[in-house]
């Protein structure tokens, strides 16, 4: 089972994904968005938030779940620090002496930690061990129509300090003005999760662990995506500059096989992803589609498609 | 079989894996393109597998679908811009009481702005090869539908309409395309961009070693004479590699 969902959402004066610092002056990442203007192409920076750091977010809400439903979550994603395995010595923490069969690096990293097995990991020595991440997230970008009154916006802040003259240092200043840009936008990302691949060798195709295990896994890394959206917790920063705003709307659509729903950057996404799904009709496939736009807040939709998976079998 | 994609803003291709230089690629190579096919096809099948292992070799899985196509190819509405923040990476290794820094920037091409940045892809089914294979036309055609990205990260995209129709393919002096194509023995007129990538025919998966060719990528519809391969679909016009 394959699940996509397309999120629009709405947050006004948001640090959410920082770049660069300059000084004292932190910057919010921005891609170009190109406008044509009397036959010439302009370009207008619009803030935006990458895919990483909301796979961070997500993972980090399925290292949560996967511990209070006693599923096994190595050190470092315990500690929120994803090197998934990266090297030897991150994985001699799960596996010593480390294998030299590829299958078994892979079925030792799997079985010991959930973060891994369902957001892959790339073990990048000899031999190298990849497996791609089961869920795959795009940038969150300003809905296109409205992308033009999107902001980035320098706000000041002050640090101040109480020094005497004895503990005063150089020309360390009582009083430190800094930026921080934030942005305002009305973005729309898309999240995918591929279910079938949680627990399932990407070297043998064969499953890693017992059924039991697998529907576990599935069921974790699903509340997790709940959990995330529905708290919006995700982002940097949220503890003073929490964004305004939250989930105007949202798209899921559930697959037999991979699909993935129009981007809610496009004002037309909704009946684009409705129209393309009933092609898969004529593939004798069954699929739930299902939105919150209006009545249904996003929970219910999103509880929808949970409980269509588990009418399926899928946990 | 014509496949009609929505980016989501943002095409993250690396154009050298290994280096530190985390140069992107502008336009999408074929490579890209059977991968992004083999991921939903393998699905269909049942099959998760990703790497081959041979001995001390390994490769994609992908490599397994790039037999059942002749030549595959894109037409891209926009040109897009390539575009990297500066990122300042801080590691703490906690128990080794170890930091470290970094400056990198990991750049892409962003489609994204007024104009549709829609991109086309033609695969063109090598239909002896199909029927030899396990999978069946439908299989491919549930396949594009099942499109999720083209290459790695964030460059999630969504099949908005596919197409399937017979092509002849010709020999002719003179044609005029949209789509891309290699860059060798030909003249042209119109603009474009040329691009450096992995030679699809070196295989999918390790391209450390891999042959490269140069393809066009034209900005618009470009005139192009010289000995050439082609196959018209719903008249449009795509110059398959010698």
């Amino acid at each position: 089972m394959f699940l996509s969902v397309g999120v629009r959402f709405e947050a006004n004066v948001e640090a959410l994904n920082m770049v660069e610092t300059a000084g004292n002056y932190g910057k919010h990442r921005r891609v170009p968005y190109l406008v044509e203007e009397d036959g010439r192409l302009k370009t207008v920076y619009v803030p935006a938030m990458s895919g990483e750091s909301l796979a961070h977010a997500y993972q980090e809400h399925l290292v949560n779940e996967a511990l209070s439903a006693d599923l096994p979550v190595c050190d470092d994603c315990w500690r929120m620090e994803f090197y998934k395995s990266m090297n030897k010595v991150h994985l001699k923490k799960k596996v010593d002496p480390i294998p030299d069969d590829p299958k078994k690096i892979e079925e030792a990293i799997v079985k010991a930690c959930v973060v891994e097995d369902v957001g892959g990991f790339l073990y990048a020595e000899k031999p190298p061990v990849r497996r791609s991440s089961a869920f795959q997230v795009s940038y969150a970008l300003p809905v296109k129509s409205v992308a033009l009154f999107a902001t980035s916006e320098p706000q000041l802040h002050a640090r101040h300090a109480q020094m005497d003259a004895s503990s005063k240092k150089g020309n360390a200043s009582e009083q430190m003005i800094y930026y921080v840009e934030t942005g305002t936008a009305l973005y729309g990302f898309t999240f995918n999760l591929d279910l079938d691949a949680v627990g399932v060798s990407a070297i043998t195709s064969k499953p890693i662990l017992d059924e039991n295990e697998i529907k576990k896994r599935r069921e974790a890394s699903l509340k997790a995506l709940f959990r995330m959206l529905s708290s919006g917790q995700f982002g940097a920063k949220l503890s003073r500059f929490f964004p305004v705003g939250g989930i105007t709307e949202l798209v899921v659509s559930v697959t037999e096989h991979p699909f993935v729903v129009t981007s809610p950057i496009y004002d037309d996404y909704l009946e684009k992803t409705q129209r393309r799904l009933k092609v898969l009709e004529s593939f004798g496939e069954e699929y739930l589609f299902t939105a919150a736009t209006g009545e249904k807040v996003p929970e219910e939709a999103l509880k929808e498609a949970i409980d269509y998976l588990h009418e399926k079998g899928a946990f | 079989m014509k496949v009609k994609l929505r980016p989501t803003g943002v095409i993250a291709l690396r154009a050298l894996p290994q280096s530190k230089m985390r140069t992107a690629l502008r336009y999408v190579p074929p490579t890209t393109l059977i991968g992004a096919i083999a991921y939903p096809l393998l699905h269909i099948s049942g099959d998760r597998r990703e790497t081959i292992y041979e001995r001390k070799t390994f490769k994609s899985k992908a490599e397994s679908a790039m037999g059942l196509f002749k030549w595959t190819t894109i037409k891209t509405e926009s040109k897009p811009k390539l575009y990297g923040s500066l990122l300042k990476i801080n590691t703490i290794y906690q128990r080794e009481k170890k930091v470290q820094s970094a400056v990198t920037s990991f750049p892409f091409a962003v489609l994204y702005g007024e104009s549709s940045n829609s991109l086309t892809v033609v695969y063109l089914i090598d239909e002896e090869a199909l029927s030899e294979s396990t999978y069946s036309t439908k299989d491919l055609e549930r396949a594009a539908w099942g499109i999720t990205r083209l290459g790695s990260r964030e460059s999630v995209v969504s099949a908005e309409d596919v197409n399937r129709g017979k092509a002849k393919i010709q020999e002719v002096n003179e044609a005029k395309t949209k789509y891309a194509f290699p860059f060798k023995g030909v003249d042209i007129r119109g603009k474009g961009t040329l691009q450096t990538v992995v030679d699809w025919r070196s295989g999918i998966g390790d391209y450390s070693n891999a042959r490269r060719i140069v393809m066009f990528y034209p900005e618009g519809r470009v005139e192009v004479q010289g000995k050439l391969s082609i196959a018209e679909l719903d008249g449009e016009v795509i110059i398959l590699a010698s």
